[in-house]
């Protein structure tokens, strides 16, 4: 790949943080958008992971005190228990979730781990009838999400699984997304 | 030298209003007593709102500061202000700084009943909507998932219909969990900006708990009866209480027709002054006559009502055999469904009138004039009646009314479009019987045009439209004072009432902590007529 400049754009929200990569090299420029979950909410995230590690390694003490069993045996299970988790946890833990737009080509949808997994979708352009942004309403909450309507299919595909990112974000994605299927429609 | 301000404090000095001071954050503070009794009054710099002091005497005047001087001067002359930030924690209230812009409203509609169920109160929801939004206002309607139905729908004119994913419990009533709904309540009144929530229909737990919410956080309410209630029976006295709570503190309320507003002033102790009567209407562009007039022959008789107890099914079982017997050219069509269908079915039989008599079965509301315009009569035979507006479609389509003069039908039709009696079966055999003998001097077309002239749903949106610039211009009321007005509802009950709304008060509180107002996003304003990305709002300034 030719040159890349680096973040275009770049905006932060507190929880969120939007860049936004324009790739320069053969054969055309490549649009890519990440939205990034905070450190501070990763943090907040770790230390509520940590104080469940804890509960896991107190509890064989509460059972000590109730039942005497012996300490021995359960606290390496406990804590072993509360580590297996936490692993689990930071598996769900998203860190970065990216769409990568290769004009003429298709639409790449990366979701990135705390683990260091990395979960990627293709989805090819004529497949894509329009991407779409959608006001959801739960019973506690109406939030923004972008999905894309994909041809033969029923359902929506949701563009960011894991994050819910706000619609000040998810608006350049749409325009680029919606700019890059006139251009392959024209 | 006097100062602008002192001024103008001498030119409104003769108003004598008390009056309540909002500091630039829109806070009011918690010490009014005391500058009410000083009868100060200050001109306002950006916003000067007076309300009608014919209307409400104790008129009140608010008044907006952003200027440091006038709150010193204030001070220096012993007038006892409250820090902003420590009275409203407790005790203000936010006032939404989204008064009417250029006297257009953007307006809440919440009810358990709206489409896609078809009724009474559907209707008037959707009529009074599509008319307000011609008028240039913002409507949202706000209702809970049916079926499959949920999450955002736009319908005609770009009415936007939140269907809430609460199931409905109890006949398309939601689950009251007093306080469950507080969230996502909160959520759409500030991403839409609202200024007015209208509740519909005192049998709606929605509606309730909307308008409950709404006045803990400020927001103007304005509630709709649309049906009559009893008092006697224990469902009536729970229901009755119900609305006594959230009527105690509603900003306006509205009726649909007289007798509907002495019950519902009854029913909940409302001072009447509040109480507005605006009767529905009906779309005469659907409901139009037969292009040509039915021939006098066989005279035909339509029923459409579903088939209840409260609707007067039994007095048709008992009705139906007299007329048959008396008119021999008369024949019946009955339209709709109920658990009365198997009596009239049995009446039927019975009698031997099965060519007489045509049972239609449930008809879908598309369909009810294809079935009112076959007939020359349309007899409603209803218990009890707030306003009806099956009679009103009726008399739309040129037919002549027999009904029950029961509640507020009488106020619904000029006396010659409708012959009236008691829910009495003789009394109606012989309301039919004289019905029968003025029909041919009744003429359909100019029965039509005259209920274009009376009713029309434009004409109830401009007059709703008042009730919702009344309800504006009305002050807004500290916590305190608010808590007093449900003590009066009733010894034990007013201190549970206030207990509720301490609670509401407090939750709403933590959960602006939890998730700060400026965190909810504002939805912009998309017009209908954009099509394209590059023509709708969605720019960094607008959203910025």
């Amino acid at each position: 790949m030719g040159e890349s400049s680096a973040a275009a754009d770049a905006y932060e929200n507190g929880r969120y943080k939007y860049i936004h990569d324009i790739h320069k090299g053969p054969p055309e420029a490549i649009d890519v958008h990440h939205i990034v979950l905070q450190r501070s909410s990763q943090k907040k995230l770790l230390i509520f992971c940590f104080l469940t590690l804890l509960l896991f390694a107190s509890s064989p003490f509460f059972f000590f005190f109730l039942q005497q069993l012996n300490l021995l045996t359960t606290l390496p299970w406990s804590l072993l228990l509360g580590g297996l988790f936490v692993r689990l946890l930071s598996q769900k833990l998203v860190k970065k979730e990216s769409v990568i737009i290769l004009p003429a080509f298709g639409v790449q949808l990366e979701t990135q781990y705390g683990s260091g997994r990395t979960i990627r979708r293709f989805v090819p352009i004529n497949k894509i009838l329009k991407p779409v942004l959608n006001e959801c309403v739960t019973p506690v909450t109406c939030y923004w999400s972008l999905a894309l309507i994909i041809r033969g299919e029923e359902e929506l595909m949701l563009v960011f699984k894991e994050l819910y990112p706000p619609v000040k974000m998810l608006v350049p994605i749409w325009k680029a997304v919606c700019a890059a299927i006139d251009v392959e429609e024209t | 030298m006097k100062s602008h301000y002192e001024k103008s404090f001498d030119q409104h000095r003769t108003k004598k209003c008390p009056v309540y001071l909002l500091d630039q954050y829109g806070y009011v503070p918690i010490a009014n007593k005391r500058i009410v009794t000083k009868s100060v009054i200050w001109p306002v710099e950006n916003r000067f709102i007076t309300a009608d002091p014919q209307l409400y005497p104790t008129s009140t005047v608010w008044i907006v500061f952003s200027n440091e001087i006038v709150l010193s001067w204030l001070r220096a002359n012993g007038v006892f202000l409250h820090e902003p930030k420590i009275a409203s924690f407790f005790f203000g209230l936010k006032i939404p700084d989204i008064m009417s812009e250029n006297g257009k409203h953007r307006i809440l509609m919440v009810s358990d009943f709206f489409f896609p169920n078809f009724g009474g109160v559907e209707n008037h929801i959707y009529y009074l909507s599509q008319c307000l939004i011609e008028l240039g206002h913002k409507v949202v309607v706000m209702t809970h998932a049916y079926n499959n139905r949920s999450g955002v729908r736009y319908m005609t004119g770009g009415l936007k219909v939140y269907y809430v994913p609460w199931k409905p419990f109890l006949m398309q009533n939601t689950l009251p969990t007093f306080y469950g709904t507080l969230p996502i309540i909160r959520t759409i009144l500030i991403r839409e900006k609202i200024s007015v929530v209208h509740g519909h229909q005192a049998f709606s737990t929605l509606c309730h708990e909307a308008l409950m919410h709404a006045r803990t956080m400020g927001y103007k309410v304005v509630f709709t009866d649309h049906s009559l209630y009893g008092f006697a029976d224990v469902g009536s006295i729970h229901m009755n209480k119900v609305l006594q709570f959230t009527l105690a503190d509603v900003t306006q309320a509205i009726c649909v027709s007289h007798t509907s507003k002495e019950n519902t002033v009854l029913r909940s102790g409302l001072p009447p002054e509040k109480v507005y009567v605006i009767p529905n209407a009906v779309d005469t562009a659907m409901f139009k006559p037969a292009p040509e007039r039915l021939s006098n022959n066989e005279i035909v008789i339509v029923v459409i009502s579903r088939l209840v107890y409260r609707k007067g099914a039994d007095l048709l079982v008992e009705v139906i055999p007299e007329v048959c017997r008396l008119h021999p050219n008369v024949r019946f069509v009955i339209g709709g469904d109920g658990p009365k269908r198997v009596r009239l079915e049995e009446m039927r039989e019975k009698h031997s009138l099965q060519d007489r008599v045509d049972m239609l079965g449930a008809v879908p509301h598309a369909n009810v004039r294809s079935v009112l315009i076959t007939g020359h009569i349309f007899l409603n035979s209803s218990l009890t009646e707030a306003f009806c507006i099956a009679i009103l479609e009726a008399a739309s389509c040129g037919l002549l009314t027999v009904s029950t003069c029961v509640g507020g039908v009488p106020e619904v039709l000029p006396d010659d479009m409708i012959v009236l009696a008691e829910p009495d079966p003789s009394d109606m055999v012989q309301a039919i019987t004289k019905a029968i003998n003025i029909l041919p001097q009744i003429d359909p077309q100019t029965m039509h045009l005259r209920m274009k002239k009376l009713y029309s749903w434009h004409d109830v949106a401009r007059r709703t439209e008042t009730v919702y610039d009344r309800a504006l211009r009305c002050s807004s009321q500290p916590l305190l004072e608010r808590l007093s007005r449900y003590l009066t509802c009733g010894a034990w009950a007013g201190k549970l009432f206030c207990l509720v709304m301490l609670i509401d008060c407090m939750l709403w509180q933590f959960l602006q902590l939890w998730q700060p107002d400026r965190d909810v996003e504002v939805v912009p304003d998309a017009t209908l007529t954009s099509f394209r990305p590059e023509e709708m709002s969605w720019d960094s300034e607008t959203l910025r």
